[in-house]
């Protein structure tokens, strides 16, 4: 052992000498210049009289650049600087009047006005709006000029399918948004660049993405060819070589062909750069299929505010080989972000009619309010710009969405929002029960009944506000100035929850700030024999909504129920309280496509009153309630443990 | 020497499997095993072979470095030092090229030029490193036929730039390699040059072809009277990286707009303020500013007061007071650019040229620059995202400048403010990183696929630090279809083995089995013996006993969902783990697992505790029974940060805290602990000892989250108070109608 130990302490001597010599190394070599190496690259010269060269410019020289006053575009060519009259635009949002269009008028069209006009957009009259929105028949048809044209200023000329009649007036100062335009006649910053949608297009709701995983099956091929027919040709990754049609025709073994529309199953599409392709673009945009286009020619749908370079791949096919090469090489991280985010953007912008309209409205309205406009990472990440509104915040961390994102978690209390309707009793049991806990910042009654509110309200530890409703169901879900907090209670008088129950809930709503957080439970299901959905209020293994009358969620909920929905779903919502809950669940799941929470506690969920869960999902146009099978409970909820160890005993009653 | 030997002897015991042992029924008898599921740790032996080796090996290393000194003293490498590397030559030695009156002379620019008209991208083949190669041509003074030159040779700022790019990656001296060629003919000023004279310099490279994939640099367009946005030296289809481009005359996608240099930066010292509060809200520090606008902002001045400071030339100044550092309010002097930090917002205003070199110093001093000039086309806005650091305000709208910015608010300004110094630091302030930031945008053009992201290019490092990016952001519920993975590691507990093979094959949505036979001494039993069972069930023998075996990404899991599980677990039962991979699938991004633990922090020691006890937190799960994505086993076998792996493989020890840290650092969420704690003890463990091992076992399993906090440079894990449970546990509800009624159980 002796001997082992002075082993080891001159090991470590030496060692220490070794690493004193290694620091010491560098600095040798950097006294003594090394010696040069054959063939080494000849830089640039170092010059011997570089300090003595002149500036490029002299000190005084830089600010005395001559007066000379501002110039207008030449040639009668646009931007947004000189051919958008900015002052028409007041009050903080865009308002868009349709130009009225003579004669008769297909569905798709009809259906695209009514579109714009139950949206927060439309404005009755042209002469308060700040944009003026020409729509260009599908088909055929071809447009006079409109009135008040104006010289197209303020003008939006709308071409959704490309239009095969020569243009009857000359665009003059009109913006115009058209599909699969060319980099070449394309005006950036004044242009919009919509894709190519199918003639089948759905006007509103559309079609989900297929990702059904986020990591590419292993099975799956992994390149997809568009084909000029339309359809795809997959090919494996051994024969990925040549995918190219027409170069090599002789092998053909391993690879398929997909007839008709059919979506293509690879981890990445081809789309040659030919002609304007952007049918095939959408179909790998939904699919998942990472599209990888073959020409810089086209400038891709909404590049203006969408960062393609997150979700597409643009290269030259000048370089296929290489392009090749650097598909099969890229990593599984990349790889696994690409496929997410054409997923996201299919979503958010392009899976309808009416997304595509409201995304070009919003980037105009975007370029209009510059300094209130959508940061990149408000349109780059779910939900999407249509669904984060610039009136509520700019700032990421204001919405429920981004804080899991970025791992972060909201701080602050609750405010406690208590719905009073008919008959207008007091909720004196349950105002001491919430303010009890010590996440509550404030109280607020809003009262929506006949009688009028009481004139004294019980002492409690935090401030008691009564708002006056206006007696509507919606009322609730108003974005009433009052509440301060990110997060909302949502109560009705007749609720009952005991303090450790709001407290719990509160702390997981913190973990889940983009959910709904509740006790009451209803669920939803496809009834085959009405042939349409039904819900239930009954106690069930899984569950899809939570009741309102005790939930918590964010307050930008409130704000996004009341500006961007269509006026017909606040309506119904205003006819019965039950079609209110229905309303908040259906938004909140569209927006998060994700289910709700239920923690423990409160009593039985009252049956559902009145069925609208239908006529909801034909306004939303499709159903986006998503179902959970779980629950989330203390750490040591009813575990064989003391109950003096746990955190929420009082959760433990039966 | 005996503290390794213990080491050892350590995991023969039953303590490996101590985290279960403490509340799972240990079925099998630990103290008739062997070895348990981590199997023997090495033994080292220190005997005298060693030492001959060590002495040897230290000999190897001394003579080495001894002759390494030697080599670096000989006198003949301090005399050929003088031409090292490159050549040092003066400028007014470089060969004169005259210039015939009637040499040609190119086009003028083609406005029509893009990337797949007007470049030749055969030229930038295969390259490995996805960077494009740039050619510099050699320096040359130009004369016309009269003997008279046609510019300045070269100017500092041009050689510096062209200095910066041979010192780059991107530089090659081969002509015939290169992709992009860059003259060294200097047109940074057009004042400074004879533009058709240049022109036919430009025309007589050796390579000119039009022009083809030739970038030329130029910070000063146009001159008098009409200043043009754009380089007037016709170029053909030359790339321009121009300073001052407007929307007419900058080719989007082809050209690159880049700042205009500001002497300033390199010869004043201006040390760097942060964002806050500051004296002035509004500052004008330019001099020669259109009448026009001189009034639209003295009116501002007058209307806000104090807080709006416009500024001007100084006409008062004594002799020898450089007037470029000085500025004045009626004759108050103010320090040029230092009064810059004293303001949140500071006007840029077009001259005669779109392009001010103010720009460059109001970023400097972190001061929010509101451009005001229509159809200016910002510094590298191909990449920068202006937004996030500028305010753009249409000259019509000068009046209302006031207004616009008090609606921002200061959150949002602070932002703004520390992007502002950001964009400078990176992107403006040197020659040089000008340089680079070109040749970086061009470069990912051609190579798009390798190009660097809007976060590389716009986050500040400390942003880029701290934030999270998800790789599973996608909020998408996995199909139920799709099953699951189990892995079972494994060492030769075959008889434990085979319980937990045949418990599992139980669950329903199981779709494979994988078992990691980690032992490789002792081949696994024969395929006549094993369990069977309605899944594929496939054994991969591993060439180490190595921890990380358990999370390698196998070409046999198909599936998205993996669960670990550890060859004792045996008192899973098919509910809860067919409900734990139900809860995987509404939260496929996270650690979904059993056993909870919790990192607490020590005020005593100062350090991080691991804890196991009861507590009414979770931060961890252990792996030894866990669903996960597929995903995080590629990510901890090739992705996980410094040394961890390695250090997990030689303790044998902690693999599951470590796979805790990775998925909690990269995705910033917590993880899941499924259905309550099962309080079962191991009798046979606790009479080997059963507390000192437990509490050495806490001891190793602390210094684990030290070292892995220390590794990652913070804490990543995220403490929850909740656990998922069936929506209908211990409710009081018929047990025959719940979906996974045996749960807790046991």
């Amino acid at each position: 052992m002796q001997s082992w130990r002075r082993k080891s302490l001159w090991l470590a001597l030496s060692a220490s000498w070794l690493l004193v010599l290694l620091r010491v190394f560098p600095l040798l070599r950097l006294a003594v210049p090394t010696r040069p190496w054959a063939g080494a690259p000849q830089g640039w010269p170092r010059w011997l009289d570089a300090e003595l060269l002149p500036h490029f410019s002299q000190p005084g020289e830089l600010p005395k650049d001559d007066l000379q006053p501002p110039r207008g575009p030449r040639g009668g060519s646009c931007d947004w600087g000189s051919c958008f009259d900015v002052s028409k635009c007041r009050g903080g949002r865009l308002k868009v009047f349709v130009q009225p269009v003579a004669g008769p008028i297909s569905d798709a069209h009809r259906g695209i006005l009514a579109s714009i006009e139950s949206s927060r957009y439309h404005s009755v009259s042209p002469d308060e709006a700040c944009l003026l929105l020409g729509l260009e028949a599908p088909a055929g048809e071809c447009s006079p000029v409109p009135p008040q044209w104006n010289g197209g200023r303020n003008h939006l000329v709308l071409s959704l399918h490309p239009a095969f009649c020569p243009q009857t007036f000359q665009l003059g100062q009109a913006m115009v948004a058209k599909a699969g335009p060319t980099v070449d006649t394309f005006r950036p910053g004044f242009d919009v660049a919509l894709p190519l949608l199918p003639e089948a297009h759905p006007l509103r709701g559309g079609a989900p993405g297929q990702l059904g995983q986020h990591s590419p099956h292993p099975g799956v091929p992994l390149l997809a060819l568009a084909e000029e027919r339309g359809g795809w040709r997959t090919a494996g990754a051994d024969s990925s070589a040549c995918p190219w049609d027409g170069r090599c025709e002789q092998d053909r073994g391993p690879e398929q062909t997909h007839p008709g529309a059919t979506l293509p199953n690879a981890t990445f599409c081809l789309i040659p750069g030919h002609g304007p392709d952007a049918l095939h673009f959408l179909q790998a945009l939904q699919a998942g299929c990472i599209p990888v286009l073959l020409s810089p020619r086209w400038e891709l749908p909404f590049s203006e505010v969408i960062d393609w370079t997150k979700a597409a791949i643009v290269a030259d096919e000048r370089l296929l080989f290489q392009v090749l090469t650097a598909l099969q090489e890229m990593p599984p991280t990349r790889v696994l972000a690409l496929r997410q985010q054409t997923q996201f953007l299919w979503d958010a912008y392009f899976s309808s009619v009416e997304k595509v309209i409201h995304t070009t409205l919003e980037i105009i309205q975007d370029r209009i309010f510059g300094a209130s406009a959508h940061p990149s990472l408000l349109w780059n990440s779910p939900p999407g710009a249509l669904l984060a509104l610039p009136t509520f915040s700019t700032s990421p961390l204001d919405f429920p969405f981004y804080h899991l994102q970025r791992g972060s978690r909201p701080t602050g209390r609750f405010s406690a929002l208590i719905w009073v309707g008919d008959p207008g009793q007091p909720p004196l049991n349950l105002i001491q029960a919430v303010a009890g806990s010590q996440h509550c910042a404030q109280i607020l009654v809003l009262w929506s009944s006949e009688k009028p509110p009481p004139l004294r309200w019980p002492k409690t530890a935090v401030p008691l506000t009564v708002l006056a409703g206006q007696r509507k169901a919606s009322d609730r879900f108003l974005p009433h100035t009052a509440i301060s907090t990110d997060a909302i209670l949502s109560l009705d008088a007749h609720s009952s929850l005991t303090t450790s129950e709001v407290d719990f809930a509160f702390v997981v709503w913190q973990s889940f700030p983009e959910r709904m957080v509740g006790f009451l439970t209803w669920s939803h299901f496809w009834d085959e024999a009405r042939g349409g959905w039904g819900y239930t209020a009954e106690r069930a293994n899984e569950f899809s909504m939570v009741l309102t009358s005790a939930a918590f969620y964010h307050r930008y909920y409130h704000t996004l129920l009341t500006h961007s929905l269509p006026e017909a779903l606040r309506t119904l919502a205003d006819e019965a309280p039950t079609c209110a809950d229905i309303l908040m669940n259906f938004l909140v799941a569209a927006v998060t496509k994700l289910p709700p929470i239920k923690t423990p506690g409160g009593p039985e969920s009252q049956p559902p009153a009145q069925d609208c869960i239908n006529q909801m999902a034909a306004e939303f146009g499709s159903m986006p309630l998503v179902s959970s099978r779980l629950r989330l409970d203390p750490v040591l909820f009813k575990d064989p443990v003391s109950v003096l160890r746990k955190k929420y005993r009082s959760l433990e009653k039966p | 020497m005996a503290s390794v030997a213990w080491s050892s002897t350590r995991w023969h015991s039953c303590s490996g499997t101590m985290e279960w042992e403490e509340e799972a029924a240990c079925v099998i008898m630990c103290a008739s095993v062997k070895y348990n599921i981590r199997g023997p740790a090495l033994i080292p032996r220190m005997k005298t072979k060693h030492r001959i080796y060590y002495v040897t090996l230290f000999s190897i290393v001394l003579l080495g470095l001894i002759a390494t000194g030697m080599f670096q003293f000989w006198p003949h490498s301090i005399e050929s030092s003088s031409d090292w590397n490159v050549e040092k030559r003066s400028v007014r030695d470089v060969p004169v090229v005259r210039l015939p009156a009637d040499s040609p002379i190119p086009e003028r620019g083609d406005l029509s030029c893009r990337m797949h008209t007007c470049f030749d991208v055969y030229r930038c083949g295969f390259n490995p490193k996805n960077k494009i190669k740039v050619y510099i041509y050699s320096l040359k003074k130009y004369v016309d036929d009269s003997g008279v030159p046609v510019s300045n040779t070269i100017s500092r700022e041009y050689n510096e730039l062209l200095t910066a790019i041979s010192d780059s990656d991107y530089y090659t001296d081969d002509i015939n390699r290169a992709c992009l060629f860059v003259p060294s003919i200097d047109v940074l000023n057009q004042n400074t040059l004879r533009i058709k004279e240049t022109a036919q310099a430009l025309a007589q490279l050796s390579r000119w072809d039009r022009g083809t994939n030739h970038l030329l640099f130029n910070m000063l367009p146009g001159g008098p009277p009409d200043y043009n946005t754009a380089l007037d030296v016709p170029r053909d289809r030359a790339l321009l990286a121009g300073g001052g481009f407007s929307t007419w005359t900058y080719r989007q996608g082809y050209d690159v707009s880049i700042p205009v240099y500001s002497p300033l930066s390199a010869e004043v010292d201006l040390p760097e303020k942060g964002p806050g509060p500051r004296r002035y809200f509004l500052l004008s520090s330019q001099m020669a500013v259109h009448p026009e606008y001189r009034e639209d902002l003295e009116a501002l001045q007058a209307k806000h007061g104090e807080s709006v400071l416009v500024l001007d030339k100084c006409t008062n100044l004594s002799e020898g007071v450089l007037s470029v550092h000085k500025r004045c309010r009626e004759h108050q002097v103010f320090d040029y650019p230092q009064v810059l930090q004293e303001a949140i917002f500071c006007v840029v205003l077009r001259g005669a040229r779109l392009g001010q070199a103010v720009l460059s110093d109001v970023l400097r001093a972190g001061c929010v620059p509101v451009v005001i000039a229509d159809s200016y086309i910002l510094p590298f806005s191909e990449v920068l995202d202006w937004k996030r650091a500028s305010v753009v305000v249409p000259e019509e709208k000068m009046s209302d400048v006031y207004g616009i910015l008090q609606s921002i608010p200061q959150r949002q300004i602070e932002e703004m403010q520390r992007q502002a110094r950001w964009f400078w630091e990176a992107y403006f302030q040197s020659i040089k990183a000008i340089a680079l930031a070109t040749l970086q945008i061009i470069s990912d053009r051609i190579y798009p696929y390798a190009a660097l992201s809007y976060e590389e290019w716009n986050d500040p490092p400390t942003v880029k630090w701290s934030s999270v990016s998800n790789p599973l952001f996608l909020p998408l519920i996995p199909p139920q279809s799709q099953g699951f993975t189990a892995i079972v590691l494994t060492y030769d507990r075959v008889e434990s083995l085979f319980r937990v093979i045949t418990e599992v094959s139980k669950v329903p949505s199981l779709s494979k089995l994988l078992v990691v036979w980690n032992n490789q001494n002792k081949n696994p039993p024969e395929d006549s013996l094993w369990p069977k069972i309605r899944v594929p069930l496939k054994v991969v023998r591993t060439a180490e006993n190595k921890l990380s075996n358990r999370f390698f990404p196998y070409d046999e899991i198909e599936t998205e969902a993996v669960l670990a599980i550890d060859d004792d677990i045996i008192m899973l039962t098919s509910d809860e783990l067919q409900f734990g991979y139900e809860v995987w699938r509404e939260f496929p991004d996270r650690l979904v697992g059993y056993p909870g633990r919790l990192h607490l922090w020590d005020h005593e020691m100062n350090k991080w505790k691991y804890e196991s006890e009861w507590t009414n937190e979770v931060s961890m799960v252990l792996t030894g029974a866990a669903f996960y994505h597929k995903y995080f086993n590629y990510l901890y076998t090739y992705k996980m940060p410094g040394d961890i792996k390695n250090w997990v493989d030689a303790h044998m020890n902690c693999e599951d805290i470590a796979m805790n840290f990775l998925v909690a650092n990269v995705t910033g969420k917590a993880v899941i602990k499924v259905t309550p704690r099962k309080k079962f003890k191991c009798p046979e463990c606790t009479a080997i000892d059963g507390l000192s091992l437990d509490q050495t076992h806490m001891v190793e399993r602390s210094e684990c989250i030290n070292k892995f906090a220390s590794v990652f440079g913070t804490m990543p894990l995220k403490v929850v108070e909740h656990r998922a449970d069936p929506v209908l546990y211990k409710d009081d509800f018929p047990e025959k109608l719940k979906s996974f009624p045996n749960i807790g159980s046991l």
